[in-house]
């Protein structure tokens, strides 16, 4: 049976510096459960998410180099962080430039486990 | 397969001297499910020291850990053993090329060419040709040694040894792709010693496209570097000067940070030999 994932977003959103957090379907793009602070669009941050997910992932089995297992997107605002690959879900976050990116990682992997 | 590996593991299980642990073992290492894989190998290997196939196993998964001084070691018991063994050629072709002995490479590859004439293998004979005519014996870091990874590479006449000073373990690797994908600069080698750079180049700039795409309606401003983890590798991508992008692979014992500095280093060069306007 899956658990609530309500409380999986909510744990994510938790850690300092993360703007916001979504349970996505790779497939459609369409949000699955999110936890969003003021301002956050979910509705595009998880199709963009979704979509970039897919190409990683399309991308990386074309070059011969396996499944996609985490990605990280830095930009100069802000960053992307994913994970996926057990079933259509990927999980995401949104966060701010100095965040503690290996925390997240970590959280997330955890996150995926609970989901799996 | 994980239907096989139950069948395997139950199958030794039930007789330890069986020697399914070669299918075991090998069908382990391509699931990365390597310190396992490596377990059973040894043991494998202490039941039957004289089977050239368990040593040979055992440096496939060494080179997938990243021990290539064990991989060398047990190729070279296996050369031992069965002088002429295809694995074991390819495997000490590879470790030569890898450190830069292109003569040994080839020497080796071209004992496998010559038994099976397999299309990697004749490939990656080729590009060992192509690298050991165009470069001096003496690879081109111990020739003129740079320890500023910005530094100029006064010595990189030929593109693909533009990052080869950098590029300190093995299994790393990296490559300089144009705007629309063709590579500029280094390479991409694979584990038979092939170079598969316009293809992985190919594949991989298409990221970029839906980065792009993605960054302008993220509010996160201009993208600076992508990272994924696969099965096999860590891929780092960054945007360089005139469009371009630098990628770099490792494997996946090397550290997400090590990787992050590794891209950084590689950018920096990448960015000093375009704007000398060589790759242009």
């Amino acid at each position: 049976m899956m658990p609530p994932l309500r409380p999986i977003v909510d744990g994510l959103t938790r850690q300092r510096g993360v703007r916001a957090s979504l349970i996505v379907s790779e497939q459609d793009g369409l949000i699955i459960e999110s936890s969003l602070r003021f301002g956050q669009d979910g509705d595009r941050v998880a199709a963009l998410a979704a979509s970039m997910y897919r190409k990683a992932r399309l991308s990386a089995a074309a070059a011969c180099l396996g499944a996609v297992a985490f990605l990280q997107l830095d930009a100069e605002q802000g960053r992307m962080c994913a994970v996926g690959g057990r079933s259509d879900f990927v999980i995401v976050v949104i966060a701010d430039p100095g965040a503690n990116v290996g925390l997240i990682r970590v959280e997330l992997f955890k996150a995926l486990e609970m989901l799996a | 397969m994980a239907d096989d590996v139950r069948r395997w593991s139950d199958e030794l299980a039930r007789d330890p001297n069986s020697l399914v642990f070669l299918e075991l073992g090998e069908a382990l290492r391509r699931q990365r499910q390597l310190d396992v894989a490596h377990k059973i190998a040894l043991r494998g290997v202490e039941r039957h020291p004289r089977n050239a196939d368990a040593h040979d196993l055992v440096a496939r998964i060494a080179v997938d850990r990243g021990d290539l001084q064990l991989a060398r070691e047990r190729w070279s018991i296996v050369l031992q053993l069965v002088p002429g063994h295809a694995g074991a050629l390819k495997g000490m072709g590879y470790l030569s090329y890898q450190e830069g002995r292109f003569n040994d490479a080839e020497q080796y590859l071209s004992h496998v060419a010559a038994a099976d004439g397999q299309e990697h293998v004749t490939s990656a004979l080729a590009t060992v040709r192509r690298t050991s005519m165009s470069l001096p014996a003496v690879p081109a870091p111990a020739a003129e040694p740079s320890t500023t990874p910005g530094a100029t590479p006064g010595a990189f006449d030929d593109p693909r040894r533009l990052f080869a000073d950098l590029l300190v373990d093995d299994g790393q690797t990296a490559i300089l792709l144009d705007s629309a994908g063709y590579v500029l600069g280094g390479m991409y080698v694979d584990a038979n010693g092939a170079d598969v750079s316009t293809d992985v180049g190919a594949q991989l700039s298409g990221i970029t496209d839906e980065v792009r795409r993605a960054m302008r309606h993220l509010d996160i401003g201009d993208w600076k570097s992508i990272t994924f983890e696969t099965q096999g590798a860590v891929v780092a991508m960054a945007p360089s000067v005139d469009a371009s992008l630098v990628v770099v692979a490792t494997s996946r014992a090397t550290p997400l940070g090590l990787v992050r500095r590794l891209l950084d280093r590689c950018g920096t060069r990448a960015t000093s030999w375009l704007e000398r306007g060589v790759g242009r």
